[in-house]
């Protein structure tokens, strides 16, 4: 191959993009995960939400950027009342009753998406904002896809902000480390929880809003990123923000490398990394509790 | 006569009468039905040994099913000199050994992780299924011939009547129900209970919880073998559905709509789940909705499954709860 490097480099932005996509997806999960022990299955239906969401808006209302600002909000408002109203009554059953809740939960979202917007690839159109094309270093790189990087970049500083420089991100933080003896201190750990996991639905809204120009909605979609989660937390380790985040970006780069490299094998490889870390180092790269 | 003794084993010689019966009395699609729900009873029972008994809930049980039902596939095409018998048992033998490696990896992981990791190895052995194609022709999967089978006393029986294929399943289905209950009533499956109730005490106790664990992993392996085996005779085709992701998906669904508490929760969750399943397909096509919302209910509302709906008087010995009695 000629254009080898730019080849490469188109790749390497390829994977960046979707790695940053999986991150967005991918924290939530693993920052209730860390408070609350829940691995909500359920928070890869919200992405899908989202992305279809922003389909119909698009549609309707004829501006992308309504819906990234409505879906997320419709999405997290579903988020809340599924933990107010049936993820609460299961708390006091323990963890698997939590995770099989969220299981069917998915299935039911997920089943909903096929009757409400059917089978067929829907296709949202890139915003005029960012149609076209730049060239960057020698080769020619769409617009929408750099404007993903931006974007999850102030959405993940944004976060980062949150969390380590607010009172609200000092609760949070806290109660990943110890629930009950935040409740002790007088928190409202339940109200806490409920817009925590809000807030989880409203980001994986949002990874779906822009991800739905990028890689066009189908049902599917929402299965897809959940194993490409899993992977991410198992590698990264439960509960790390930075994990999550070296994780998600490992695991963009592999997926988009495996296919330039071994077509046939793309699939396996992020399998088998996992099932590497998890014999290596089985709290993961940076987790510490397994 | 004591009440105890007499419920279950009129209860057993009732069901028994009823599962020999049912190919002679019902029509041959409710013959198909009910060959299914035989093996994939035996699959759920091979799961809740796992996930009931032994506390650790397993995402990626379809890979043991996988590859039972692969592995007596490629026998049955490659070795057409084997019987079925033979073929069977290697396919219960190949979960073994699946069971104990997948095991050898997975167990010293707790909760969730367990859960991922065992994915983990379903979506590696459904990734080589679907693109070693020179072998298991990937996705568009393997016709299979059925030998016939030679009975000492029967003579040969034809394998393409589902009749035959109805009992042959019934008699491998119910000596692995046996297997499975047997081991649970050994000293070793007394430990496995004892683990899952409390992991530090019974490390404390002397058992080895890592080795206790390998091993259920691998007679549930070898159960699910078998049921893949017998998935691959039944069907005479195997392809990348038998262990793909819906596949472990399905099991749970059944394990846990039945009821993880009773050791026969699962099959009752079997039974339930592909009659429901008969049934609503018949009438929409979307039943994987009412499926998840039933699944929902269920979990929410009906902690131990539609099994706790049987369980009235004495009948509750007889579908012996899974728990801590001593």
């Amino acid at each position: 191959m000629e254009a080898s490097v730019e080849l490469y480099l188109a790749q390497a932005m390829h994977g960046l993009v979707y790695g940053m996509l999986i991150f967005m997806v991918a924290s939530g999960l693993s920052l209730v995960f860390g408070m609350m022990g829940v691995l909500n299955i359920s928070h890869a239906a919200f992405y899908m939400l989202g992305a279809y969401l922003a389909y119909s808006i698009t549609l309707f209302l004829g501006s992308f950027w309504i819906s990234l600002l409505i879906s997320p909000l419709i999405v997290g408002g579903l988020g809340i009342l599924i933990e107010r109203y049936l993820l609460r009554k299961v708390y006091r059953r323990g963890h698997t009753a939590e995770l099989l809740l969220t299981f069917g939960l998915f299935f039911i979202l997920a089943e909903l998406v096929l009757i409400i917007w059917g089978s067929a690839p829907l296709r949202v159109a890139v915003p005029k904002l960012f149609d076209g094309e730049i060239s960057l270093m020698g080769t020619t790189y769409p617009n929408y896809r750099l404007f993903i990087l931006g974007f999850s970049c102030l959405v993940l500083f944004g976060m980062a902000l949150i969390l380590m420089r607010t009172r609200l991100g000092i609760i949070v933080r806290a109660a990943v480390s110890d629930v009950v003896m935040e409740e002790a201190l007088g928190v409202n750990v339940s109200s806490v929880f409920m817009w925590v996991i809000g807030g989880g639905a409203a980001l994986a809204a949002i990874a779906g809003v822009i991800a739905a120009p990028f890689v066009s909605t189908y049902p599917g979609m929402g299965f897809e990123i959940l194993m490409d989660c899993f992977v991410v937390i198992v590698v990264g380790g439960f509960g790390s923000l930075l994990g999550v985040f070296i994780g998600s970006l490992m695991i963009g780069e592999l997926q988009s490398f495996g296919i330039l490299w071994v077509p046939q094998l793309a699939m396996v490889f992020q399998f088998l990394l996992m099932v590497v870390i998890l014999i290596i180092r089985p709290t993961g790269l940076f987790g510490e509790k397994a | 006569m004591n009440l105890h003794r007499t419920y279950p084993i009129a209860g057993g010689i009732l069901v028994a009468i009823f599962l020999l019966v049912i190919p002679q009395t019902l029509p041959i699609l409710l013959i198909h039905l009910s060959t299914e729900i035989l093996y994939f009873a035996l699959f759920a029972v091979s799961f809740n040994l796992v996930f009931g008994y032994g506390g650790l809930l397993p995402f990626g049980h379809a890979a043991l099913f996988g590859i039972g039902a692969y592995t007596a596939g490629l026998l049955f095409n490659h070795l057409p000199q084997l019987s079925i018998l033979p073929i069977l048992l290697i396919a219960a033998l190949s979960g073994l050994v699946a069971g104990f490696l997948i095991g050898l990896f997975c167990v010293r992981l707790s909760g969730p992780y367990f859960s991922l990791a065992s994915l983990a190895f379903q979506m590696f052995f459904f990734a080589v299924a679907l693109k070693w194609r020179s072998v298991t022709h990937g996705s568009d999967g393997m016709g299979i011939t059925r030998p016939g089978l030679y009975l000492p006393l029967l003579g040969s029986l034809p394998m393409g009547e589902v009749q035959n294929l109805y009992y042959i399943t019934l008699v491998l289905v119910a000596l692995g129900i046996f297997t499975c209950y047997f081991f649970l009533k050994t000293p070793l499956g007394n430990s496995v209970v004892c683990m899952r109730e409390n992991e530090i005490r019974a490390s404390f106790l002397g058992y080895d919880i890592f080795l206790t664990k390998i091993t259920v992993l691998a007679v549930s392996g070898m159960l699910a073998g078998l049921a893949g085996g017998l998935f691959a005779l039944f069907q005479g085709f195997v392809s990348t559905t038998c262990i793909d992701v819906n596949m472990s998906l399905i099991v749970l669904l059944m394990v846990v709509i039945g009821g993880t508490d009773y050791f026969l929760g699962p099959v009752i969750g079997a039974a339930f789940y592909l009659i429901f399943q008969d049934w609503l397909s018949g009438m929409t096509r979307h039943w994987w909705l009412f499926m998840g919302i039933f699944f929902v209910f269920v979990v929410l509302y009906l902690e131990g499954g539609i099994i706790e709906l049987f369980k009235f008087g004495k009948i509750r010995l007889w579908i012996s709860k899974s728990g801590n009695k001593t």
